[in-house]
Order: C-alpha cells, then sequence, then structure tokens
C-alpha cells in the first residue's frame, strides 16, 4: 500500500474533506497533476474540474472543484477551493458537477 | 364599575404584557441564531488561515511580492466599509461602531484626507445619510445571513476602487464577535494587503516551491481571494455579533416588561381597593343616614 499523506479540501463555508490519502489528482490551470507521498513542494492554482481522492486502500472521494489553488508541503496537501462539493459518483459526474458550480451565480448561493 | 383610574392601568398592563410576549419572542430567535451564527465563523476559519499561510508562504518564497493589492501608496483617499445590520433592536450594536467609524471619517478629514463610503446595513446607511455623509455604495440584505456571493459583491467593488486608484488604502469596521457577552467595535485595514510577517505565520519555515503556473500569477490570483475571505469573515463575525448583542438587548427588555407589568398591577390593586373602600363607606354612610332619620 502506498504511503499516506494528509489532505485538507477547505472552502470559504467550511471543511469539507480531511484526512489520509494515498493519491489524488487535480487539474490545474496546466492540466491534470497527480500527487502521491513525498511530493516535492507545489503551488498550483486550480481550475475547474474533478478532485479525485483515493484512501483508505480502495476508498475514491471525487469532489468537484470550482477554482482554488493547491498547495503541498511536508507531506500535507491543502486545496484551498472558492466552492466545492462532494460528488457521489464517478469522475465525469463530478466534472459536470464542477461545471454547474461554475456556471452558477456567484452571488447566490447558501453554504 | 371599574373607576377610569382602575381602566386605564389595566389597559396599560395588557400592553405591557403583549410587548412582553413579543421581546421575549425576539430573544429566543436571537438566541438560536447565535449558536448557527458562531458555526459559520468557526467553519469559515481554516479558510482563511490556510490563505494566510499560503500567502505568507509564497510572499516569503518570491521575494517581497509586488502585487497591486499589497502595494503601499501615498494615501490621500480612504475607503471606509461600515459593516451594521439592517434592523435596530439590538441594544448598542449599531451605534458604537457607527459612531467609531464617524471618529475615523473626522480624523481622516482633519488629515486632509479624502473618504468614500461603502456601507453596509440599513442602520449606518440611514445615521451617516442623516449626518450628510456622501455614501458611495450601500448594501442591504446581507448581515442577517451573509454568504461567500455577498462577501465577494462587497470585495469586488472594494478591490475595483482600489486597483483604478479611486481609493488608496480601505478600512473595516465590524464587530468582533469574542463570545456571547463580549463583542468589540473593531476597525481593521484591508487594504493595501499587508504581507504577514514571519512572527504572524504558523510555521515560520520558508519553502521553495515549484508554481504552476508562476508566483507572480498564484499572487495575482489569491490576493483577490484573500480580501473576499476576510470581508466574509468580518460579515459573519458582525452577525454573530448582532444576533448576540438583539439577545441581550431582547432579554432586558423582557425583564423590563416583567417588572414593570409588576409595579402596575400593584397600583391596580391600589386603586382596586381604595375603590372598595369608597363604596363600602358610602353604603355605611348611607344607612347610618337612613337610620338616623327613620329614628
Amino acid at each position: 500500500m502506498a504511503r499516506p499523506f494528509n489532505v485538507d479540501v477547505v472552502s470559504p463555508e467550511g471543511t469539507l474533506w480531511s484526512g489520509d490519502a494515498e493519491f489524488l489528482v487535480a487539474r490545474t490551470t496546466e492540466g491534470e497533476i497527480g500527487i502521491l507521498a513525498g511530493h516535492e513542494p507545489l503551488m498550483a492554482a486550480l481550475s475547474a474540474g474533478p478532485v479525485l481522492i483515493d484512501h483508505d486502500g480502495d476508498q475514491r472521494t471525487t469532489i468537484a472543484v470550482h477554482g482554488g489553488f493547491m498547495q503541498v508541503v511536508e507531506n500535507r496537501v491543502t486545496l484551498l477551493t472558492d466552492r466545492a462539493r462532494i460528488t457521489a459518483g464517478d469522475r465525469a459526474e463530478a466534472a459536470e458537477e464542477a461545471l454547474r458550480l461554475s456556471e452558477g451565480d456567484p452571488l447566490d448561493f447558501e453554504g | 364599575m371599574a373607576s377610569a383610574e382602575l381602566r386605564i392601568i389595566r389597559r396599560r398592563i395588557a400592553s405591557v404584557s403583549a410587548t412582553r410576549k413579543i421581546t421575549r419572542a425576539m430573544e429566543l430567535i436571537a438566541a438560536s441564531r447565535i449558536v448557527k451564527a458562531q458555526q459559520r465563523v468557526l467553519q469559515s476559519r481554516p479558510y482563511v488561515s490556510s490563505l494566510i499561510e499560503v500567502i505568507s508562504n509564497v510572499g516569503r518564497d518570491a521575494g517581497g511580492s509586488g502585487h497591486l493589492l499589497s502595494e503601499v501608496r501615498d494615501v490621500s483617499t480612504v475607503g471606509i466599509v461600515v459593516v451594521s445590520s439592517d434592523r435596530g433592536l439590538a441594544g448598542a450594536y449599531n451605534s458604537n461602531l457607527i459612531r467609531m467609524a464617524e471618529r475615523a471619517i473626522g480624523h481622516h478629514t482633519l488629515e486632509g484626507r479624502d473618504t468614500r463610503l461603502f456601507v453596509i446595513g440599513k442602520k449606518a446607511q440611514s445615521y451617516l445619510r442623516f449626518r450628510g455623509y456622501r455614501i458611495d455604495q450601500t448594501f442591504l440584505g446581507m448581515t442577517d445571513r451573509p454568504n461567500y456571493g455577498h462577501a465577494r459583491a462587497v470585495a469586488n467593488l472594494v478591490i475595483e476602487s482600489y486597483v483604478s486608484g479611486e481609493v488608496d488604502a480601505v478600512e473595516v469596521f465590524y464587530t468582533d464577535y469574542r463570545s456571547v457577552l463580549y463583542q468589540i467595535p473593531t476597525r481593521v485595514e484591508l487594504l493595501p494587503v499587508q504581507p504577514p510577517t514571519d512572527a504572524d505565520s504558523r510555521e515560520g519555515r520558508s519553502v521553495s516551491y515549484s508554481y504552476e503556473p508562476s508566483a507572480e500569477e498564484i499572487l495575482s490570483r489569491i490576493l483577490p481571494r484573500y480580501v473576499e475571505a476576510a470581508i466574509f469573515g468580518f460579515l459573519l463575525e458582525s452577525s454573530a455579533s448582532e444576533h448576540a448583542s438583539r439577545q441581550r438587548a431582547m432579554k432586558a427588555a423582557t425583564d423590563n416588561a416583567a417588572e414593570l407589568t409588576k409595579v402596575l398591577t400593584r397600583v391596580a390593586n391600589q386603586a382596586r381597593q381604595a375603590e372598595i373602600t369608597t363604596e363600602i363607606s358610602e353604603i355605611v354612610g348611607g344607612a347610618e343616614a337612613l337610620m338616623a332619620s327613620e329614628r
């Protein structure tokens, strides 16, 4: 099993997800990036898209993210998202949800 | 038949206890809202503290961030944001804050600086307008349950005026929520964004990141987010403070009403007793007179 690293997904309305993960995929403005434990320090701007977190062996959490930042530092990944929602389905559904988040009126959402 | 006095007092008692019911209801509503508002304040904190950490790390790593939002200029115009509430009945909540803001405006004027007012909440709006201040923009309907969209609307306006050079600094006046019993009006210098010093950041180590896309690009994206998040925090703190103040004010009102009812009831009883005494002495007097005439 891959070494775990700590992940926090936070948005202004609260912490969405927090825990240990083995693998994480996010979409930055430059393209998709996968993170494993021991990744070099990274600061990236996220674009709207799905974030996949593999954790606890076989669990996968998909989160739809609308913009934000990702910081990787000392085996700790912090995703600072403008808006994000945990989606139940697979990656395609998360991607759709992310699009919906970005289409919504930015002045019209509740926490 | 009840005398005029008694009738008037009874009417007052009825009116006071009706008021008491209303203030009591408002007290309970405010109390339930405090809890929710408090939770939202707590929930928003991890985001803001992570943002600050990131900004200070990037700032340190990229070496003296020369971004527009953090550039210090000679201040000739100050933007002032006042976070008040839309509704009153919250004790001194609004007046304390507005007075503090007004003093600051006076101070800036004395120093020869212009001010631009961005007002949140009907209370500050009506007060400042009445006093003849020119208000540049008013936001209503935000303070009861602020959401991030509200903060973004305010942040966009503030950033826009700062970037366009209309204002050279931005100060925010809001009420800091310390506890249910303790909220203090607070002044914060929001813009230019002051790079957090090493003492402020949790970990004072420097990290050399690899950036996607670039450090400058990241900073230019993250600083507006920071302003938004900060304003969101101010709105949430103010909202929690407002509910706490209202709860306290309404509790005092309820207690006063209860006290007043007690006093009025006593006065009413006295009046009733006086009436009965008068009646009895009239009857006795009448009977005496009859007996005297029969004899």
